[in-house]
């Protein structure tokens, strides 16, 4: 286990010297990502200013939403960026093979094996909203921290689940990348405004609630159980992803390729 | 045959083959505009929560079903129009510009040609599919028969002022290697002063001002506005700052191209 922790710990270096490598595109990308997230920040305060709150939603949440969700989603794609669409381009096109006969566990390394550089702007984004929410007791911070990873380990799941859709569906990588626009745009707005069947949907097959609504809840409610609910379906979308992924590994068929990886 | 007509058949030619190519692969335009659905919904649900919070049926001129219509035609023009300063700053970079330039039609009206056939496949498409969202939140659209047509110039207006701004940004690749972000910021100023995400109508007051003297309001807000609320007036004062603000893009895109072509370097042979 201290040899796997090691190991990935040497590949995010890695990844990150070679994303550093080409300096103004990696700053740009970051810039570019923060504008991106800082737009929808002014629109969520223009549109409270105006309307005031919207289903027990304030501007104090939104901040608290975008810092859960900009930050787990900067964690989970700084670090695993071959998830959903990349894993699924992979399978389809029998690019496993590289990391199938090395030594080292399968999953793990494809997962870990590349870096979303914009996403660096995301976990700045994330932290900055986190400071217009005002809670600086040390029980906020440390549940907004560990919400915002949990955030993050049901957005990787996610995309290991939707990504290895390809080892049954063949050419997955344009439903994958719409299953993980989907989970990170509904995220983004307060849970509430959703009821009945989409609100069912929301947290089962899409499973957004537990990105952005529920992480809002604990550190709003200070609430433990909510906590431990919230880790109990982390631990079940990762089983299903590892499920999933194996399952479809007896599947899967070699690109018989000649791949360098660089 | 005049030069006109002359004309008219080759860029019509141009439009008509990416038009096939997009109808070949309609069926992948619909999986794409998947996207579409999922932000109408999201649009539908959060204006009707606003509505009822509000108490009202009318917010600054627009009801619930003006308003989730107007996203749809705002969410149309921005999803549906074509991304062609990536070709044109690709072709800087690489330098196949200096091909394309020799070719018998002028740069940028084939940029501009091709681009419509694709624009108009992925907004019919859009639009039908995002309807289907829209209908069964708000019921039929309020829109009449007889001011379509307005409606219509009102998005080609729009279409080809979006298309200065882009080509302008393409262009400016050969004075910086990577349009990107500045692309990225024309986008996201389309997003709140455009429209995009928030009705002009719905701005603070001093930010509607900003937004209605800008010309990001005449690419997204006219189209959408005048197809959920039409009257003659404001058809006259849209349009007037859409030419507006065609005339000064378009001239300077004109003087931009013709700059930067003075400045192509071809080697070899």
């Amino acid at each position: 286990m201290k040899n796997e922790l090691i190991f990935l710990r040497e590949l995010i270096k890695l990844n990150l010297a070679s994303a550093m490598e080409y300096r103004a595109s990696f700053i740009s990308q970051i810039v570019g990502m923060f504008i991106n997230n800082g737009i929808y920040f002014i629109f969520w305060f223009i549109f409270f200013d105006k309307f005031g709150s919207v289903r027990g939603y304030e501007i104090g949440d939104i901040y608290l939403l975008f810092g859960i969700v900009a930050l787990g989603y900067g964690l989970a794609y700084m670090f695993a960026a071959n998830t959903g669409p990349n894993l699924a381009y992979l399978i389809a096109q029998g690019r496993l093979d590289y990391y199938l006969v090395l030594p080292r566990r399968l999953l793990p390394h494809v997962i870990f094996s590349r870096m979303s550089v914009s996403t660096i702007g995301d976990v700045t984004f994330g932290l900055m909203a986190y400071l217009f929410t005002g809670r600086f007791h040390p029980i906020d911070i440390t549940l907004f921290l560990i919400t915002a990873v949990l955030a993050a380990l049901v957005l990787v799941g996610f995309s290991i689940i939707n990504g290895s859709l390809a080892f049954f569906l063949g050419n997955a990588q344009q439903l994958s990348q719409q299953a993980n626009g989907a989970i990170v745009t509904f995220a983004l707005y307060p849970h509430t405004l959703f009821t009945g069947w989409a609100r069912l949907f929301l947290f089962t097959l899409i499973p957004a609630g537990f990105v952005g609504g529920v992480p809002v809840e604990v550190v709003n409610g200070r609430d433990p159980i909510l906590l431990l609910g919230l880790v109990l379906v982390v631990i079940a979308i990762w089983s299903l992803a590892t499920a999933v992924f194996y399952f479809g590994l007896r599947r899967y068929e070699s690109g018989s390729a000649i791949n360098v990886n660089v | 045959m005049s030069k006109l007509q002359t004309l008219a058949l080759k860029y019509g030619a141009i439009t008509a083959i990416n038009l096939q190519n997009q109808l070949a692969y309609v069926w992948d335009a619909f999986h794409r505009a998947f996207f579409i659905v999922v932000v109408m919904f999201i649009f539908a649900q959060l204006w009707t929560a606003v509505f009822q919070a509000q108490g009202v049926t009318v917010i600054n001129g627009l009801t619930l079903a003006n308003t989730i219509w107007y996203f749809l035609i705002a969410e149309m023009i921005e999803m549906g129009k074509f991304r062609h300063d990536l070709t044109i700053s690709e072709e800087v970079k690489d330098g196949s510009i200096a091909y394309t330039l020799v070719r018998p039609y002028n740069y940028l009206a084939y940029h501009f040609f091709n681009g419509l056939g694709e624009t108009a496949v992925k907004m019919i498409v859009l639009f039908v599919t995002g309807s289907l969202v829209c209908y069964y939140y708000a019921g039929p659209p309020t829109a009449q028969l007889v001011h379509l047509p307005a409606v219509l110039l009102a998005l080609i207006l729009a279409i080809l002022l979006d298309f200065c701004f882009l080509s302008m940004i393409g262009l400016l690749a050969f004075v910086t290697e990577d349009t990107g972000s500045f692309r990225l910021i024309y986008q996201k100023l389309i997003f709140i002063l455009g429209g995009l995400l928030i009705p002009i109508d719905f701005l603070p007051d001093w930010l509607q001002t900003i937004a209605r003297a800008l010309p990001f309001a005449a690419i997204t807000y006219t189209p959408a506005k005048l197809f959920v609320a039409f009257s003659w007036t404001e058809f006259g004062q849209l349009l007037t700052g859409q030419l507006v603000w065609l005339a000064l893009a378009g001239g300077l895109l004109y003087a931009q191209y013709r700059w930067a072509v003075r400045r192509l370097v071809v080697n070899g042979g």
